[in-house]
């Protein structure tokens, strides 16, 4: 049985979400790892400039799901997408479509760091210079102001020409974002990006997150339930495959219609 | 007693292992400690700067060895962007392909092909038609053994380059050839160059493939349209004549191309050691 | 610092040039990386179909004859593969023979005695050795190796087995020094490291889990090795073996110097011989006549045929602990 709470946020949440047009919808979508099916008629519908969480138990399609928004699945043979995922109305799963276009449109952040084997300058202008030609002032410039949004300013300005790879492992996440919003994405998918870092460095990503969605659709996976708590909006809670229940956050963790919602936030299982 | 039993066979195969070890050893110690002997006894400067002597006088092998260094550079350069071509498909765009398959089943047969056969098929191609033994004959043969050395690096390098940094290229809207030329031939660089240096040291020492293909020559000569000299060729017809002079510059020469072969090898390992520490 | 917002609309114009650009170069690289594997089998299938375009006047000319006949006489124009072949087997064999229990001793010895210290030394060591070119024992073989059997071990094989029914024509006199047995003893010496390092990074592939547990039920370090070590790597290490017979069988610079190049069988393994690689090296460029070079290549062609076989086996034998181990 699913019984699917997809939300409208222009209509149910229209006070929290002044500009929530929906950025993502997502409508009918099974995925296949060749012939098991890992997604499950998944229907939501993200909301513009607003944090959505998907949690759930390992192996319930919350990284599936997200790798479809940008289609990174398709460096795999096997993996097949069906069904519709639109943004902002055009659906991306259309053969005609882009994929490097959509990719960097749509960002994404992984769960260990991946800084590229370069300097940090050039991690961040590798990804600019692909599609735009721009002089070296207005490249630094865009440098610069990928890092400060990224809050690695003040940590890396002196030491632009070191490798990314001496940074530590908190900073190389900074970085990840940084060289992710640098390229002007509109949506910025994060895999579980805090789950190999310390504390502290947790921390700061999470206060990043806060401010990054004034400008960015953000989607997040994460197994840790206190983090959806404290970052996103919205809540999708998965099982299986499924989408179990998708709601407002404080909803979701406060008052869930489906058992299994109910168990899994208060750790019965998973 | 029956413990008893089983320890005394122990001792026995362990100390048998041992022994092994101690004899095999010892062989390669004795190769190695003769050829510094001889070799060095003939050491001197214009070994290097004189020219292959007729029989009876004395000389140097510089022809050899500027045959060799020419003839092994253009080999390198010829078969080594093929081999990381080629092991770039069969490790990125062709990674799941059944072509990746046979090209990988291929290669490993190339890579322990008798390297004489080699020579045959270079000799078949290029020096029937061209009518004449030749510098170029030389360079194809060693190129075609540098090609599977490289093309094996190359492959298991790139896949040792964790996924998730394709991904991370992928995603920021990089096209795939962008991630593989920026993202993942940077990460796997140390490997590559690893291997492209075990091929050098591979054809340095590299006498049958040469034997037909690029001959020898008496004198000095860069014209890759006829034959030339090489020092592994050298050592071979100066070992065999009756001359002691000729004999001499056989091991000296043989010393060279050790001490090149080791040291190239250890510069991989050095370079191959660092690439895991990062 | 507001610069960077969600990106629309001015540069796309800019975008769709650079992605009709990256498609067109993505296709390019594509097509030459394929092109540079299918080179790969090119290169071999070259080298198969001109050895056998080679070799055609001699097979039209000797027919199935050629690999049975010993006789090898270039005035006449006769000439048949058997004393090369014979040689090549047997040379290979006495090395293998030799090599073989040692190289997987000292792997052995390398994996689970040798003092931790001197592993890495020592592993280090068996593998530049490895990478020695062959023209190095080669010249060994003939200068030192060689005088030194004939002084020593060859007197001593005649002698002692000369009333020994049976072993006294494999060891019939007179001590040449070169010949049949200082070949295969230098090929031995040669392809030990190489039977040493494959077999110990096969070895180090078994889960230690699998050795600890063997250990723990008592037993001693023999009986580990060849009760659970073995097992579990035996058809690795039958491929490694196969890989250096392969090495073996095409060896040519290491046998040349010293295996006298004489094509005849004779029944002792002192007398000289010849090998297919020696008879390539020693005669290729003095052969005259279409049909002696057409000969020789027709040896290359026999022998690739045999490397060819031999390694393939050697590698899908290697193949398989891959596929056991889960890489």
């Amino acid at each position: 049985m699913t019984q699917m709470m997809t939300i409208e946020p222009a209509t149910t949440h229209a006070t929290r979400h002044a500009t929530g047009r929906p950025k993502i919808e997502v409508r009918n979508l099974d995925f296949h790892y060749g012939t098991s099916r890992a997604l499950k008629d998944i229907s939501l519908s993200l909301p513009e400039r607003s944090v959505t969480a998907f949690i759930g138990p390992s192996g319930c399609g919350k990284s599936t799901l997200l790798r479809v928004f940008n289609r990174i699945y398709e460096l795999y043979p096997g993996q097949k997408a069906s069904g519709e995922v639109l943004l902002d109305g055009v659906n991306i799963l259309d053969r005609k479509q882009d994929l490097n276009l959509l990719r960097a449109k749509i960002g994404m952040v992984f769960q260990k760091p991946t800084p590229f084997p370069m300097t940090i300058y050039e991690n961040i202008a590798f990804g600019v210079r692909l599609y735009e030609k721009l002089t070296k002032a207005e490249l630094d410039g865009r440098v610069e102001d990928a890092l400060r949004r990224a809050a690695l300013w003040d940590e890396v300005k002196d030491k632009l020409d070191a490798s990314g790879l001496s940074l530590s492992g908190g900073q190389q996440q900074r970085l990840c974002i940084a060289r992710t919003v640098a390229v002007k994405p509109e949506v910025i998918l994060l895999d579980e990006p805090a789950s190999a870092l310390d504390p502290i460095s947790t921390a700061k990503i999470e206060e990043l997150i806060e401010e990054l969605q004034a400008d960015y659709t953000i989607v997040i996976v994460t197994h840790n339930m206190q983090q959806a708590a404290r970052v996103s909006r919205q809540t999708a809670f998965m099982y299986l495959g499924e989408l179990i229940e998708f709601a407002d956050t404080e909803t979701i963790f406060t008052s869930p219609r489906e058992k299994r919602t109910q168990d899994y936030i208060t750790g019965r299982f998973g | 007693m029956l413990y008893a039993r089983r320890r005394l066979r122990n001792t026995i195969m362990m100390g048998l292992c041992v022994a092994a070890a101690g004899f095999g050893l010892l062989w390669l110690l004795v190769i190695l400690g003769e050829l510094v002997w001889k070799g060095t006894a003939g050491l001197s400067i214009s070994v290097f700067t004189e020219m292959t002597p007729p029989p009876g006088d004395a000389g140097g092998l510089l022809n050899p060895i500027v045959g060799s260094l020419l003839m092994t550079g253009l080999a390198v350069l010829i078969g080594a962007p093929v081999g990381v071509l080629a092991g770039t498909y069969m490790a990125e765009y062709g990674r799941h392909t059944r072509l990746t398959g046979v090209v990988r089943f291929i290669n490993d047969i190339l890579l322990s092909a008798p390297s004489i056969i080699v020579g045959l098929f270079v000799y078949e191609v290029l020096v029937v038609t061209m009518g004449h033994f030749s510098g170029i004959a030389g360079v194809m043969a060693l190129a075609l053994i540098v090609l599977p050395v490289v093309v094996r690096t190359t492959e298991d390098m790139l896949l040792l380059v964790p996924d998730a940094l394709r991904e991370a290229g992928t995603a920021i809207g990089a096209p795939r050839w962008v991630v593989i030329r920026h993202v993942a031939y940077r990460a796997a660089r140390a490997g590559i160059t690893t291997g492209v240096l075990l091929a050098i040291a591979r054809i340095s020492g590299e006498t049958a493939p040469l034997l037909f293909t690029a001959l020898n020559n008496q004198f000095f000569s860069v014209n890759l349209g006829a034959p030339i000299a090489s020092l592994p060729v050298t050592i071979f017809q100066f070992a065999l004549s009756p001359y002691e002079e000729w004999q001499q510059l056989a091991w000296t020469g043989a010393l060279i191309i050790t001490f090149a072969v080791l040291a190239l090898s250890i510069v991989a390992r050095v370079l191959a050691g660092r690439g895991e520490s990062r | 610092m507001t610069d960077i917002a969600a990106g629309e609309g001015a540069q796309s114009d800019g975008r769709q040039a650079s992605l009709r650009r990256f498609a067109l170069s993505d296709a390019a690289f594509r097509n030459t990386t394929r092109a540079a594997a299918l080179l790969v089998l090119l290169s071999l299938a070259g080298v198969a179909v001109s050895l056998v375009n080679g070799s055609l006047l001699a097979f039209s000319t000797f027919g199935f004859e050629f690999l049975v006949s010993e006789s090898w006489n270039p005035v006449k124009e006769k000439f048949g593969a058997l004393a090369p072949i014979y040689g090549t087997v047997a040379t290979s064999l006495i090395a293998m023979l030799i090599a073989v229990p040692v190289g997987v001793g000292i792997a052995i010895f390398l994996t689970e005695l040798c003092p931790r210290p001197l592993r890495r030394p020592i592993g280090i060591a068996v593998e530049l050795l490895a990478g020695i070119p062959s023209i190095i024992y080669g010249i060994w073989g003939l200068f030192v190796f060689a005088p030194f059997l004939q002084r020593t071990l060859q007197p001593f094989l005649i002698s002692t087995f000369s009333h020994v029914p049976g072993l006294s024509s494999l060891f019939a006199g007179p001590p040449y020094g070169i010949g049949i047995l200082t070949a295969g003893l230098i090929l031995a010496i040669m392809v030990l490291p190489f039977i040493t390092s494959i077999c110990r990074d096969v070895f180090a592939s078994v889960p230690p889990v699998l050795k600890e547990s063997a250990y723990g039920l008592g037993l001693t370090t023999w009986e580990v090795t060849s009760r659970v070590v073995l097992p579990y790597t035996r058809v690795a290490v039958v491929g490694a073996v196969m890989l250096a017979l392969g090495r073996a069988l095409g060896e040519t610079m290491a046998v040349t110097f010293v295996i006298g190049n004489a094509h005849r069988i004779t029944a002792s393994i002192l007398a000289p011989g010849t090998t297919i690689s020696a008879a390539i090296a020693n005669e290729f460029t003095e052969a005259t006549g279409d049909l002696y070079t057409s000969s020789l290549i027709a040896l290359g062609l026999v022998l690739f045929v045999i490397t060819f076989i031999v390694l393939a086996i050697a590698r899908l034998m290697l193949a398989r602990l891959r596929t056991k181990a889960g890489r």
